[in-house]
């Protein structure tokens, strides 16, 4: 009993002193904010099997970050999209982030790769220019985008400018042998989220600004790490990525408005291997086959937003162009030769709302999706997208 | 192509390094004594549009400038006296 009356009473005293200290410290030290974005729009397709007109979007992605005090901070960020009419929800990703001194920050959890910078900073369609995303990046791409595991980055004042780095370590990608899909044998796959091996991928960025107005930055990245399976005879593969970026975006008084130019150059090679040839590849292929499994991919994009003229409309109009190119390995059955160039005209509602109307020229040589000796194969998209970061 | 971008790209870094480390300490000087309004219209414009202080509420400009720091890899300095501005002019 008398146990009791002092528990409640401590209770009591915890909690008084708890509100009190809330009211001394007034903004709160915790912070939660829901943000996202998402987009809607009408993709019309033209390829040599015809015309597809469709509806497209209803991606949903809702952001959730949490701030705790100066130095702790989590952020997640979901995302809901049809496939075939069912909801998919995906988990873009979900890490906790420690501020270690000004310099360093240690971050762990699912996180968005610095392997260059469109995957972890352009993406997002209220972000990039265009509806799509560069040749080599998503599905099929040869640069990662996401990986579990954790993180050391961080920026500091160099010679009147900064540098920002990054270290990572995460279960790295896993090896298509080709026992699934025969087409496929040799490619990386990066969606590993449950390690195949005990070793680990280690990859890096490091980016640098050249002028003290910050208006450029040049950055390197490698990702490497073994991605076979451990036991089978892929273990000792070895895969070794790099990366170079460019970034300048500048506000031109002569242009009267802003010049945004963006690159990236990715470069992929595993160390050579066998490969068991499906079915029908038998008549084609010896066996057992291997090749130099080499892939590259770039992007160089250019916009330009008037954005110092008057006239209220022309100001929010922006002009964009880009090329994109992807090559396959040689002698791989996804070998193939792409690219395309992109145009588009965006109309900025906000600076997080835009409506955009692009056209997309795509030329594949080859390719696993291709027909047998099919050549040349080009495809032509009109999107017209509304985005919205929110 | 590729090679002629790697190097191209390399020949730039070593032009500006070279600039850099000659004009180092004004450099260094102009750097430390930018504004928060001048850091946040040189920065918050490189990756997406920038946002106007207005946009959100002080607390609000704390998360994300903690977010910032982080997701654009900016220094802490650098993010102190951008949130310092926002927070003033919103
Ligand atoms: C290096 C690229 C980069 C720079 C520079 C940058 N941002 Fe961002 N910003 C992003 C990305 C990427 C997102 C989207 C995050 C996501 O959706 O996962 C974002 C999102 C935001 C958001 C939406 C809310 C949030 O936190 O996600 C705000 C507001 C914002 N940025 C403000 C700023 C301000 C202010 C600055 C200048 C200090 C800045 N940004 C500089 C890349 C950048």
């Amino acid at each position: 009993m008398i146990m009791k009356k002092v528990l409640l009473l401590l209770l009591a005293v915890l909690l008084l002193g708890g509100n009190m200290m809330a009211q001394e410290s007034k903004p709160g030290k915790t912070q939660f904010m829901v943000r996202g974005y998402g987009f809607a729009g009408l993709n019309y397709l033209n390829n040599a099997d015809g015309t597809d007109v469709s509806y497209v979007g209803s991606a949903f992605a809702p952001i959730f970050m949490f701030k705790q005090g100066d130095r702790f901070f989590f952020e997640a960020e979901l995302e809901f999209v049809l496939e075939k009419n069912q909801l998919e929800i995906g988990l873009e990703y979900a890490n906790l982030m420690y501020v270690l001194n000004k310099y360093l920050m240690v971050r762990a959890g699912k996180f968005l790769l610095p392997f260059g910078t469109f995957m972890e900073r352009l993406h997002p369609s209220w972000i990039n220019r265009l509806s799509s995303k560069p040749l080599g990046f998503g599905h099929d791409g040869i640069a990662p985008s996401s990986g579990i595991g954790v993180e050391l980055r961080g920026s500091a004042p160099i010679g009147g400018t900064t540098i920002n780095y990054s270290l990572y370590m995460t279960n790295g990608p896993t090896l298509k042998d080709g026992s699934v899909e025969p087409d496929e044998a040799g490619m990386l796959n990066f969606e590993n989220y449950i390690d195949n091996n005990i070793n680990k991928a280690v990859g890096g960025r490091v980016g640098f600004f050249p002028l003290h107005n910050n208006s450029m930055e040049i950055g390197a990245s490698f990702f490497t790490g073994k991605p076979g399976d451990k036991g089978s005879v892929y273990e000792d593969v070895t895969s070794f990525l790099w990366a170079l970026d460019f970034s300048y975006v500048q506000q031109i008084s002569a242009l009267k408005g802003v010049l945004d130019i963006k690159a990236q150059y990715n470069h992929s090679q595993v160390s050579d291997a066998f490969y068991t040839a499906g079915e029908e590849e038998r008549d084609t292929l010896p066996d057992s086959y291997t090749f130099n499994n080499l892939s590259s991919a770039y992007y160089g994009q250019i916009s330009y937003r008037p954005s110092m003229l008057e006239s209220k409309f022309l100001k929010n109009l922006e002009l964009i162009a880009r090329y994109s190119q992807l090559s396959t390995p040689e002698g791989s059955l996804w070998e193939a030769e792409t690219n395309e160039l992109s145009f588009g005209l965006n109309y900025w509602i906000t600076w997080r709302q835009v409506i955009k109307v692009n056209y997309s020229f795509i030329n594949t040589e080859g390719g696993h999706d291709a027909p047998e000796g099919a050549g040349n194969q080009k495809s032509n998209t009109l999107f017209v997208h509304w985005a919205i970061g929110f | 192509m590729k090679k002629l971008i790697i190097m191209g790209l390399l020949a730039f870094s070593f032009v500006s390094l070279g600039i850099l480390t000659t004009g180092c300490t004004t450099q260094r000087e102009i750097a430390a004594q930018k504004s928060g309004a001048e850091l946040w219209a040189q920065n918050c414009i490189r990756c997406h549009n920038i946002p106007s202080p207005p946009s959100y509420t002080d607390v609000e400009w704390e998360t994300i400038g903690l977010h910032m720091e982080m997701r654009a890899n900016m220094t802490s300095e650098q993010i102190t006296k951008i949130v310092e501005f926002l927070q003033a002019a919103n």
